[in-house]
């Protein structure tokens, strides 16, 4: 097992904006290098790189980012799929490849010009493949919709409220207003939520993840390399990944026998055992949250209440910061902060472990991150 | 004239494979086929190389009963693709057959509020072009 053999030394960002006008490679190896800064590392100590990949659109291979870094030799690389759902999969398999001895220092990373690059599937073309010729001819084109047809059958089944749902976009906006990093800060109200245009019934505009610009990165190494380096290490408890049955993207849950038996169930199940925690043991969690509803999905998936009872968790204030019992999100997430296919919520997990997060849990020792709770996906437990 | 036509967005259409031409062929002919597994006996939709339920390959199409129910809705809205935003809102449902699997489609009678949870539908089909008649469903009285 490979549960405390490794940890984060190292996190780096660019600035998080609409349009960063600089190509993705550029603000990759910006990120990597501040993140290697920050441990006191360098380009000659890398030896490992993970990436998130998505379907269809692959920038910043390994290939051109360790040539640009000046990385003298990689022994271990590779790209996890799938999008939001990888979000902790790069710092997977960086743990694995450094808890094996297969490499030392891994860095792991993300890249994305989603703000100025336009939407994937607004590239739909006259014939649509794969599954996706079932759905997008009816209109069924993007996530929203998605997920918008998944989040009606869950209020219908468990009676969540449009309400609930905005609780999570006005909790993550209470913290984003402390981050100066935060692409949206100023605060707003369960109403501005709920009258914010509809996109995709049940979903408002501000259920919605933001779009924007940016890159972070971290950097994994031994725990024992670890306790010689700058900065306080942020051990690797638990690391794992999960698909589930039967599965598809995003559009696919319908097509489950339950819609609800998300891959993050499993990855869930698997990085409490490796952490040998459960959801008791968590000072702080970052879930993924591309819509405000999969927040929901999550504090139910990691154990925080029963399926269906998410809503009025999180109506009675348990999510928030300072005063929850669990505080979520604290850098404002993907509805606040930035959209980086949910890879700052790795670097903001660090800052809480290190006690330097701008909205700082007290005390906080045990960090929990979640990837996009719909699609193939991955979760990490880190301590102090 | 000539422009405007032009400009007009189309409808995305199915991309029709080996793999999915049966169920495209049979829309045409206004029948609703899913694959059937030999083995476990489940259907499934949409249609794969192999049983997604006990990873059997003797699979074959069976036409079933179009009857299906509700089973949840969204309502789109702007950013779309171009053909949909100029028809928005565009509701969009999933229903599940009354063989089990469920599907994407349209309801081509009934207005989205009137919409319930559970109610009953049956098949319609709508010719979109010379190759593809979309599998819809409608009220079922």
């Amino acid at each position: 097992m490979i549960r405390d053999k490794t940890a984060i030394v190292g996190i780096g960002t660019t600035e998080y904006v609409r349009d960063i006008g600089r190509p993705e490679l550029q603000t990759a190896l910006e990120a990597i290098r501040a993140a290697l800064d920050d441990a006191g590392l360098t380009a000659n100590d890398v030896d490992a790189m993970f990436k998130i990949e998505t379907p269809g659109e692959e920038p910043n291979s390994e290939l051109e980012v360790a040539r640009n870094l000046g990385v003298p030799n990689l022994r271990a690389w590779g790209g996890a799929g799938y999008g939001g759902g990888a979000a902790c999969a790069p710092v997977v398999h960086a743990a694995m490849t450094v808890a094996t001895g297969m490499a030392d220092v891994a860095v792991a990373f993300r890249s994305r010009n989603r703000g100025s690059g336009g939407r994937p599937w607004a590239r739909t073309g006259a014939r649509v493949p794969g599954i996706g010729a079932f759905e997008i001819p009816y209109g069924l084109v993007g996530p929203v919709q998605q997920l918008a047809i998944v989040a009606r059958r869950y209020m219908h089944e468990y009676g969540a409220t449009s309400e609930q749902f905005a609780r999570v976009a006005v909790a993550q906006r209470a913290c984003a207003s402390k981050n100066p990093r935060a692409y949206f800060r100023e605060a707003i109200t369960v109403e501005d939520v709920i009258s914010s245009r509809m996109i995709a019934d049940p979903l408002h505009l501000l259920d919605c993840s933001l779009e924007t610009d940016g890159a972070c990165a971290v950097i994994v190494t031994s725990a024992e390399r670890a306790r010689d380096l700058k900065q306080p290490p942020a051990y690797i408890m638990g690391a794992s990944q999960g698909m589930g049955p039967r599965h598809y993207m995003m559009n696919g849950l319908i097509y489950k026998e339950d819609p609800f038996d998300f891959p993050t169930i499993y990855a869930a199940r698997d990085v409490y055992a490796m952490a040998e925690i459960g959801p008791k043991d968590v000072d702080v969690a970052l879930f993924y949250d591309v819509f405000s509803a999969m927040v929901l999905w999550q504090l139910e998936a990691f154990g925080f209440c029963e399926p269906g009872e998410a809503g009025a968790f999180v109506e009675e204030g348990r999510i928030d910061w300072p005063d929850g019992d669990l505080p979520v999100n604290t850098h404002g997430g993907s509805l606040s902060e930035a959209y980086v296919h949910g890879f700052n919520h790795i670097l903001e997990a660090v800052r809480q472990i290190r006690g330097t997060a701008d909205c700082q849990v007290q005390d906080a020792s045990v960090a929990l991150v979640a990837a996009a709770a719909v699609v193939p996906s991955s979760a990490l437990v880190l301590r102090k | 004239m000539a422009e405007q036509t032009e400009m007009t967005p189309q409808r995305p259409l199915p991309e029709i494979t080996p793999l999915t031409e049966p169920f495209w062929t049979a829309a045409q002919s206004k029948k609703l086929v899913v694959q059937l597994c030999a083995k476990c006996d489940k259907y499934q939709f949409p249609p794969e190389l192999a049983c997604t339920h006990c990873g059997s390959p003797d699979i074959a199409w069976q036409e079933v009963s179009g009857r299906a129910t509700l089973y949840s809705w969204t309502v789109a809205h702007p950013p779309m693709l171009p053909y949909f935003q100029e028809r928005s809102p565009w509701p969009v449902v999933a229903v599940e057959l009354e063989e089990g699997p469920r599907m994407i489609a349209g309801i081509v009678d009934t207005p989205v509020d009137e919409y319930v949870f559970g109610m009953s539908l049956v098949a319609a089909f709508e010719k979109i072009s010379e190759d593809v008649t979309l599998v819809m469903f409608r009220k079922d009285a």
